[in-house]
């Protein structure tokens, strides 16, 4: 099933490209051929559905039916095709078709929709752009950095923050304050008379050990 | 300096000159030991030139054990520094008197093992050039800064420790020995920073030794429980266990014991001290270590048990390579030859002569840092995706002659600066300010 | 892109190419850029303005948009393209090996074979089920355990959800391979082989790749800035790959354009090893209905 639509894709990548490089010679060779088709859009959004309708019309503003006409959505990489496979005017040169409700948009919901005639028989290539804010705008705030394990440096936990800190200048209190006694240690003048009361002391348990 | 010089210092006692011996006298047996060590030395720097001039390349670690022996014997040295703490405050707080004479080798062997943890995990990074960056771009999230902040922390105390508890010492060596070189002379004098046994000095001192002791504690293990949470913090089989602070804690203290033990019998041997780390000590020492074994045993049936039980994916495979594959005989040598056979051992006193025991210790101790191999490396060639579509070279991790030497040279450097510490300053605390001085401050204050 | 508009306001070009049978023009303007006007360039160009009205616009002016941009400095490179998530989906039915997304990427990384940023794992879950190949990247995830263990914040999450290697920053502490669960990063053990040295160093190329460090792969930012596929995604023959922006819902292999979410409902998306608790930006398709029979590799099924 699945290497069969493969197939067809590939088979119709093929034709299409033949036929576009066929199309490119007609066009040099024979513009006359090929008409330039009127498509104008419509936006239809009433509370159950956006529809996008497209009219066709030739030069004469009478309607084209059987046209086929493409419809994408502009994302980052690619156009996203929207609507059915094939979507085809009717006698009034009509088509609607659907725009999902759930795709989302720009911050603002702004989505470009373009419309294009492709590799047709009797009309020139078209393609058709137009920005509408049909689509789910997309929060701002996820884009923001926030405070995790992963963050940078400056994004750390607070929790993490605080408590390292506090550990950090506990200890580093201690020391701080065991140098300082040291400190005061080397200020302390010599007493002839109690260092040598103290030394005949710890001398005598010494030799005793 | 000859033997007659002895005679010419001012000594008053007779264990002041006993415990004095070693610091003006050098036996040929003493310089060959160093050139040894130098020697060691010299081969590391050699391979370490080579790692900084080809890149990490020159050692076998590659993609997926990208951790190797370097990092195993970082582990080590972290779990032997914490002894000084094992000392100077769990002995101490406890009033264990017998343990006094210890201390100065534990905070010695301390200070040296955090200096050579310090250089040998710089010697494990590719860019050694961009380490101030630890400081510069310092994210606090990381584990590797917690443990940055406690190694240097931990330094300063150990250094501290040391220090105070020979401040007394020191001052003796400026006052006592009066025939040696000048540079001894300064050293001595600077670093007794006007000491004379006043009471106000002891008084001071005694309370700074409380505070430190009590102080180091919670240092000590932070130390190596951060360095149980390098590994902790990840996904790899055996290392993602809640179990590993308290594991690498207990087995620091079992190997430092051991190596406290090894230390004693050879300062006891070459310093000739038998007269103040007596039998007794090495009987008392036998006892903490199986005490010690005990729990770091129970820690270890905690890490394996549940694993074992479970056998999970990747942690499946882990328990199956180190109980019955390729690193099963290194591990049932660890487990049983360094850890159960010494407990069984100690239990029998006449095991706990100098000799029986130094041999235990040492197989204690080379169980101990195989242990640390066996922690880094088989959980590394174990990651969850199969290893593929690499190299061949990237499947097994032969340390390379580079590491070894450096590994080497690393305990050199160990031992290097055990020995001139214990060259310069007493080895035994000679000065003794615990027993009853409090009695004889009040009576001069007052 | 934005910026590129700005600065080059009057001279719009547009790239045309035929890539498949839907797509065929990919506009130069970034589709939230509201304020800029819409026009298009083809053959015989027709523009509608916002208020409807349709005009023509003679054409003369379509040039292959080509041009080499300097890559983005290390702090343009820590912030992330704007208003992007960007995810990856890879469809393990249509997978056999060809080995081109590796080919391709070690070439736009200089890197030796031995040491891929990509790896095609050979893949069976159990001994009754089908060995399936698995093309592995680094998966971006979004609890990156990479950049949590990083010291010196080298390794870091962008806003547009790639995870980013700075050389120039990085110790070479191995940390982040440790801590990663899918043995995503590589380093360059010895000095990287031959390389330009004299472009400018940008996180977003990771190139020139510096001794020392850590690599892994990045989604190739550079080319994400110009709206274009990464390397592996167009050299996959078999479409393997899609990719796209997570806010869009959209992603792309070069040939089909389809929704994520439909994309993921449809085909039973799943993320690997869900239980770590990483959430990976990389999705997999499982390999059910596959295109092609598994084949241990030969040179035929590598060279096709």
């Amino acid at each position: 099933m699945k290497s069969e639509t493969k197939l067809i894709n590939y088979f119709l990548e093929i034709i299409m490209a033949i036929t576009f490089i066929l199309l490119a010679i007609t066009i040099s060779y024979g513009q006359d051929d090929l008409q330039d088709a009127i498509v104008t859009l419509s936006f239809i959004d009433n509370n159950e559905a956006k529809i996008i309708q497209a009219k066709a019309t030739d030069q004469d503003g009478s309607p084209i039916e059987d046209l086929e006409l493409y419809f994408y959505v502009q994302r980052t990489f690619s156009l996203l095709p929207i609507g059915d496979f094939f979507n085809t005017t009717d006698e009034n040169g009509i088509v609607e078709i659907p725009f999902p409700e759930d795709l989302p948009g720009d911050m603002e919901g702004h989505v470009k929709i373009i419309v294009k005639i492709l590799e047709s028989d009797n009309y020139n290539d078209l393609t058709l752009e137009t920005i509408k804010n049909w689509g789910v705008p997309t929060p701002v705030d996820q884009f923001e950095e926030k405070r995790s394990l992963w963050a940078a440096a400056a994004n750390a936990p607070i929790t993490l923050v605080i408590s390292t800190c506090v550990m950090i200048l506990a200890i580093w209190f201690i020391i701080g304050y065991i140098i300082f006694i040291l400190y005061k240690i080397s200020k302390i003048k010599s007493d002839i008379h109690t260092q040598f009361s103290e030394e005949k002391y710890f001398e005598d348990i010494i030799e005793s050990f | 300096m000859s033997k007659p010089d002895i005679e010419l210092q001012k000594f008053r006692t007779k264990r002041g000159k006993r415990l004095l011996n070693h610091l003006i006298t050098t036996s040929l047996q003493y310089k060959l030991w160093i050139g040894f060590l130098l020697f060691l030395i010299v081969l590391g720097m050699f391979g370490y030139y080579r790692q900084l001039r080809y890149g990490l390349v020159v050692t076998a670690m590659r993609d997926y054990t990208s951790w190797g022996i370097y990092i195993s014997n970082f582990v080590f040295f972290v779990a032997i520094s914490l002894v000084g703490s094992l000392f100077s405050s769990i002995l101490k707080l406890n009033k264990n008197l017998w343990a006094r004479p210890l201390t100065r080798i534990s905070e010695i062997i301390a200070v040296a093992a955090i200096i050579c943890a310090a250089v040998i995990i710089i010697v494990d990074m590719g860019r050694p050039d961009r380490i101030f960056f630890v400081i510069t771009h310092l994210r606090i999230q990381s584990p590797i800064i917690w443990d940055v902040i406690i190694i240097s922390t931990y330094l300063v105390i150990s250094i501290l420790l040391l220090y105070i508890s020979l401040l007394p010492d020191i001052a003796l060596c400026r006052d006592r020995l009066t025939e040696i070189p000048n540079w001894k002379k300064k050293l001595y004098r600077i670093t007794a920073i006007n000491w004379h046994n006043h009471p106000k000095q002891i008084a001071m001192l005694r309370k700074v030794n409380k505070i430190l002791a009590i102080a180091v504690l919670p240092v000590a293990f932070a130390i190596h429980t951060i360095t149980s949470w390098l590994f902790a913090t990840t996904w790899r089989p055996g290392w993602d266990s809640t179990n590993l602070g308290p594991y690498f804690v207990s087995g620091a203290f079992m190997a430092g014991a051991a190596v406290i033990i090894i230390a004693m019998y050879f300062v006891r041997k070459h310093l000739k001290l038998s007269k103040y780390i007596t039998l007794n000590h090495f009987d008392k020492m036998g006892k903490l270590l199986v005490l010690l074994s005990l729990v770091y045993l129970y820690f270890n049936i905690n890490e394996y048990l549940g694993p074992a039980f479970k056998m999970v994916g990747v942690e499946g495979e882990h328990i199956t390579e180190l109980f019955v594959g390729k690193y099963a005989p290194m591990y049932w040598f660890v487990q049983l030859g360094g850890l159960v056979l010494p407990i069984v051992l100690l239990f029998f006193k006449p095991l706990r002569k100098p000799l029986p025991i130094l041999i235990i210790s040492i197989f204690v101790v080379l169980g101990a840092w195989l242990k640390r191999f066996l922690i880094v490396i088989p959980s590394l060639q174990h990651p969850y995706l199969p290893i593929q579509g690499v190299d061949e070279s990237y499947l097994h991790y032969n340390p390379t002659w580079e590491e070894w030497a450096i590994t080497i040279s690393s305990f050199a450097w160990l031992l290097l600066i055990i020995t001139v510490l214990i060259k310069l300053f007493p080895v035994i605390p000679i000065k003794k300010y615990q027993q009853g001085s409090e009695i004889v401050f009040k009576q001069n204050i007052f | 892109m934005k910026n590129e508009n700005s600065k080059n306001p009057t001279r719009r070009k547009f790239l045309k190419n035929i890539s498949s049978g839907s797509a065929l023009a990919v506009s130069g303007l970034a589709y939230f850029s509201v304020s800029s006007c819409k026009q298009v360039s083809d053959e015989k160009t027709t523009l509608l303005t916002t208020d409807g009205k349709l005009v023509q616009v003679s054409n003369s002016e379509i040039e292959n948009l080509d041009h080499r941009h300097l890559p983005a400095t290390r702090e343009e490179s820590r912030l992330g393209i704007p208003g992007k998530k960007f995810v990856m989906v890879v469809d393990l039915a249509k997978c056999k090996n060809a080995k081109k997304c590796i080919e391709a990427c070690d070439h736009t990384h200089n890197l030796t074979p031995d040491r891929p940023y990509i790896k095609v794992l050979e893949m069976q879950d159990n001994e009754k089920s089908s060995p399936y190949w698995m093309p592995k990247k680094c998966f971006q995830c979004d609890n990156p355990p990479c950049v949590k263990v990083c010291p010196v914040g080298a390794t870091y999450k962008r806003t547009d959800g790639i995870v980013l290697v700075d050389n120039e920053r990085c110790i070479g502490c191995r940390f982040c391979m440790a801590a990663c669960p899918y043995s995503a990063r590589v380093f360059n053990w010895g000095k990287p082989p031959d390389q330009d040295e004299s472009i400018p160093y940008s996180p977003e190329t990771s190139l020139p790749s510096e001794i020392g460090t850590v690599g892994k792969c990045d989604f190739c930012p550079d080319m994400l800035r110009n709206n274009k596929l990464p390397h592996c995604v167009t050299s996959c023959p078999n479409g393997v790959i899609y990719f796209g922006d997570e806010i869009d819902d959209t992603v792309t292999n070069g040939e089909e354009t389809v929704r994520l979410s439909t994309l993921l409902k449809e085909k039973a998306g799943y993320r690997y090893m869900e239980e770590l608790g990483t959430e990976p930006r990389v999705y997999y398709l499982p390999p059910v209905d596959r295109l092609f029979p598994f084949e241990e590799t030969t040179q035929e099924n590598s060279e096709s």
